[in-house]
């Protein structure tokens, strides 16, 4: 508004005062010159004469509240001087916009409409700012905002899958496994270090898969003497295994994991002690924790050798060629397979056809149904270890397949197909 | 605080989002909720897409119905080191023809390594009345006559910068084709033009566009006509010279001297092919102001070179080759206090001997010195791990590292170890390091190292490193930020890539050649994740007639919502459930 307008109005007095009402029915005076600095009330006033008297109050649209039609008029009342520097300006206006979001929202709902533009960028961009770097969870939860799209519109990358427990627990296990071979060594020189420097890392890797705990840790404390020795074994072992697994194609960890039965018997020992803490449905599911590795007091280790007995023979048939075996149990339909996969002849691992598999779920080609029930019986433990030894057995497939969708069919749960890693 | 959301209008959440910019935001802000999805896609002007087979134009035009702005990439980037063949794909023509109806305010188009033909100009040009950036960079199937039709339609265009590019120069003439009426050329950029251009057209283009803020030549313009071109435009703020060389005349060198005084807001230089160092002191006067200089094509040696560098205090990145050897480097660290950026290309990369005394010293001088460098590329002949500890533990802030000791598996050349420990001391100290690439020689280590530690790491290049598949199932499983990954000539088989398959749905691409990865691993990988377009590079001939344990040539697994593309050349296979039946 132009100060012509400003001069016809008021011509004679100093200061003068407009009616306004607030959205709580109250009724105030608001300097002119203040008011006059929101373009909505400044049409009020010149286009239709409103504010003049009490009778005549200026409405105030509804999404000015009280509180903030206060803060409105403070920031009006600063900018309104003309004498200010930009720089005063810049440093009220940063000051000005330091409060919580919800507030920072209604003061920008509310300058929005009073059409105080200035006042809509300013806290706007402090919005933004707000916004900026955060996660869309984050939003959400500043905003509160409901998470109401499907996956498709989400169109997101994916989640990270080194939450995936398989991949959690390797990792983990190695650092375990390292450091307990570099406190070893402290003790006592290792002759692997002597090999070649492009060996090293491989031998090292071996060498201290192989030089863990040969026996369950529950027995740690009192075997210590016998386990420097065994030790020393194992790592000879080791060598000459790695060796062999030098000249192979596929030398990597994973397979000489899968190859070596003590290998095999630890980890899966330690799985086994880390699963029977958990919920079969869990193994599945991404939020799965590892932490209780190292917690097996509870358990009873003349059992636990038994199992792990168990596990290791069905572990070292399963894994004793390990890209074969993938393919003959993921393609479908041949029947001298199934011998390969039987346990110590107590039991048989049966690979049903099609027709199982398409009725499980969606896909046919992701899923292996394997009907545990039939060596059940070589286990006399409760339900709850018979539990434990599914999980075993599904999270040894996975180690050794890697592959996130192969399904299994618990047959006598009845647990429903989950997939591992959400796409 | 419901009642916050609902009185809170959408114009003015609208306003807000129309402050946030930048690409990771405004994507996060599209999968808040619904409302937010909505108001984000209605108001978003750009888009940018890393892959361009990532997702299908159509998918694009129906989110976005406002799109200004579009930013695609195509081939992977061991593109530019000849690893892709010929014909692989990225052709633009099917987004260009897309936006042509969906889009007839599109404003700017941004190409890298994409094949763009003649007849995707010509549409270009006649489809968007508004048009105003091309960007190609890298990119190829053009030639001047798809930049005629560019010339002569766009009225309002601003940039046209054909960064290295291959183009197919017929003729010089097709910058006459900007009519005389245009004048609002802000940036060109065509130094990777082979030919001639007609050089009285370029004289008047530069002379009638007062805007003009860039102006990157190409090698054919000569010297001695530099000068002229410079005084139609002092306004310049970057210039990428032709040649430099003539017949070293006094005249010439003080027409020239003079010309470069009078551009007083020179802030970049480029160009420097074929240099005659007699005249490298007309550009004198503009180096106290200079940010950025690329000397990458220069042959200057030894002290010229030196007292150039050190006349710009004010530097911020150095492109510049070997010549500059360690002496140089030790200079630019006492002078180029607010250095950033460093590329120290190769001028000999394939002698058997080193022609430069450019070593590992070099780097270390700048680390110690340029407080401020964040990004490094460097190529040498040794480096030792005692070197990289050191420079890692200079420079935390690096947020781009990139060594390339040329000698493949080259080790330390004093202990001769690997350079694990070296990079792993990298990673380790580079808390924020989004950019690695590894040489040298290198074991599973140094995976161990960067899996532990890099754990912001977006771009890994990898060669002739490594082991076995630990290496690779640690990158995977470790670095949880990491979009794209390369690797070439590195003993990384099927166990590692299909135990962490489902990370891949997390990357942009991972691209694999001379690895052994094996055939029957690339149809299962396909056949599992349909979310994943794996692609099976091979030249000797289809995979199926050798056995499933045989290695494949190439391979390139990108994650996409597209499905597989139907535009692959004869030696390209995609492996889904379709193609698995086909091969089986």
């Amino acid at each position: 508004m132009s100060e012509v307008d400003m001069a016809v109005i008021k011509p004679e007095m100093m200061k003068s005062y407009i009616w306004i009402q607030t959205t709580d029915g109250a009724i105030q005076q608001v300097e002119q010159e203040v008011a006059m600095f929101c373009p909505m009330i400044c049409q009020e006033v010149i286009q239709k004469g409103m504010g003049s008297s009490k009778n005549y109050a200026i409405s105030l649209p509804q999404r000015v509240s009280p509180a903030m039609f206060s803060l409105i008029l403070d920031y009006c009342r600063f900018h309104q001087v003309p004498g200010r520097s930009n720089k005063e300006r810049k440093s009220f206006d940063e000051k000005f916009v330091r409060m919580d979001t919800k507030r920072l929202c209604e003061l920008t709902s509310a300058a929005d409409s009073l059409q105080l533009k200035p006042l809509v960028d300013l806290t706007s961009r402090a919005l933004a700012r707000i916004i900026e770097g955060k996660t869309p969870e984050e939003i959400r939860e500043i905003f509160h905002l409901p998470d109401d799209l499907t996956e498709e519109e989400k169109l997101e990358p994916l989640k990270n899958t080194t939450d995936d427990p398989r991949i959690r627990l390797l990792n983990r296990l190695y650092a375990k496994k390292r450091k307990e071979l570099k406190e070893r060594e402290k003790l006592k020189n290792v002759e692997a270090e002597e090999d070649l420097v492009d060996d090293r890392s491989v031998d090292d890797l071996l060498s201290f898969i192989n030089g863990g705990d040969g026996d369950s840790k529950g027995i740690r404390t009192s075997k210590n003497k016998k386990k420097h020795r065994k030790r020393k074994d194992q790592q000879k072992c080791a060598t000459s295994n790695e060796a062999i697994e030098m000249h192979k194609k596929e030398s990597n960890a994973v397979s000489s994991l899968c190859h070596n039965a003590e290998v095999d018997h630890e980890l899966q020992s330690s799985l086994s002690e880390t699963l029977r803490l958990q919920d079969a449905a869990e193994i599945f599911a991404p939020t799965v924790e590892f932490d209780e590795v190292d917690n097996d007091d509870e358990i009873d280790p003349a059992l636990k050798e038994e199992i792990d007995r168990e596990v290791e023979d069905f572990a070292r048939i399963l894994n004793s060629d390990w890209p074969e075996r993938m393919q003959e149990l993921l393609s479908l339909g041949q029947e001298r397979r199934r011998t390969h996969l039987s346990v110590n002849g107590n039991g048989t691992l049966k690979r049903y056809g099609n027709a199982n598999a398409g009725s499980i779920d969606g896909n046919k080609k992701d899923c292996i149904v394997i009907d545990v029930n039939s060596h059940r019986s070589m286990f006399d433990v409760n339900q709850r270890e018979g539990m434990t030894f599914e999980q075993m057995l599904s999270c040894s497939m996975q180690l050794v397949f890697g592959l996130p969708r192969v399904q299994f069919q618990l047959a006598k749960y009845m647990i429903p197909q989950t997939r591992l890693c959400s796409a | 605080m419901l009642r916050t959301a609902s009185s809170f209008p959408e114009e003015v959440l609208e306003h807000v989002l129309s402050f946030i910019t930048n690409d990771k935001d405004r994507n996060a802000v599209s999968v808040v909720c619904k409302s937010w999805y909505e108001i984000e896609r209605w108001s978003r002007k750009m888009i940018f897409v890393g892959n361009c087979y990532a997702v299908r134009p159509e998918m694009a035009i129906r989110r976005f119905p406002e799109l200004r702005s579009v930013e695609l990439k195509g081939k992977p980037h061991f593109a530019d080191f000849d690893l892709v063949p010929d014909g692989w794909g990225g052709s633009v023509y099917p987004w260009i023809a897309a936006f042509a109806t969906a889009y007839p305010w599109l404003e700017e188009i941004r190409l890298k390594r994409m094949v763009v033909s003649d007849k995707s100009l010509e549409l270009t040009a006649k489809s968007f009345k508004n048009f105003k950036v091309l960007v190609l960079s890298s990119c190829e199937g053009f030639s001047t006559d798809g930049l005629a039709a560019i010339a002569a339609n766009c009225r309002n265009l601003r940039e046209l910068d054909l960064r290295e590019s291959e183009v197919d120069d017929r003729s010089g003439q097709w910058l006459s084709r900007f009519p005389d009426s245009f004048t609002s050329l802000v940036s060109l950029n065509i130094s990777c033009l082979g030919a001639e251009v007609s050089f009285s057209a370029l004289e008047r283009l530069v002379g009638r566009c007062l805007d003009l803020k860039i102006l990157r030549l190409n090698h054919a313009v000569p010297l001695d006509r530099l000068a002229n071109l410079l005084r139609r435009a002092p306004q310049l703020v970057e210039l990428g010279t032709g040649a430099y060389s003539a017949e070293l005349q006094p005249d010439v060198l003080s027409n020239l001297t003079g010309a470069f005084s009078g551009c007083k807001e020179l802030k970049s230089l480029s160009g420097f092919w074929d240099v005659v160092p007699g005249y490298l002191p007309a550009v004198y006067p503009v180096c106290s102001g200079l940010t950025s200089l690329n000397l990458r094509y220069a042959n200057i040696q030894g002290a010229g070179l030196i007292k150039l560098v050190s006349q710009c205090p004010s530097l911020q990145r150095l492109w510049v080759l070997d010549y500059i050897e360690d002496i140089g480097l030790e200079a630019l660290a006492a002078c180029c206090k607010d250095l950033t950026e460093l590329r120290v290309f190769p001028s000999d990369p394939f002698g058997a001997e080193p022609n430069v005394s450019l070593t590992e010293r070099g780097l270390v001088s700048v680390s110690e010195g340029c407080t401020k460098l964040q990004s490094v590329l460097y190529f040498c002949r040794q480096m030792t791990n005692a070197a990289l500890v050191t420079i890692a533990k200079n420079r935390p802030s690096m947020t781009c590292f990139r060594l390339c000791i040329i000698e493949p598996r080259a080790p330390d050349y004093q202990t001769l170890q690997p350079l694990d420990l070296g990079f792993g001391a990298i990673v380790e100290n580079y808390k924020d390091l989004r950019r690695l690439s590894l040489s040298g020689l290198l074991t599973d280590r140094v995976f161990e190292y960067i899996g532990t530690y890099a754990k912001k790491l977006e771009m890994l290049s990898v060669a002739f490193a490594g082991n076995s598949d630990l290496g690779l199932h640690h990158v995977l499983s470790g670095c949880e930020n990491l979009c794209k990954l390369e690797i070439r000539d590195c003993p990384f088989g099927d166990k590692a890539l299909l135990a962490n398959a489902a990370k891949l749905e997390t990357m942009r691409s991972l691209w694999m050649s001379s690895c052994s990865v094996s055939f029957g691993a690339c149809k299962l990988l396909g056949q599992k994740m349909p979310r994943l377009n794996v692609e099976v590079i091979d030249e000797r001939g289809p995979p199926d007639s050798r056995p499933e344990s045989c290695p494949v040539e190439k391979l390139y697994i990108y994650r996409t919502i597209a499905g597989p593309r139907f535009d692959m050349p004869g030696f390209v296979w995609t492996m889904d459930e379709d193609s698995v039946l086909r091969f089986s």
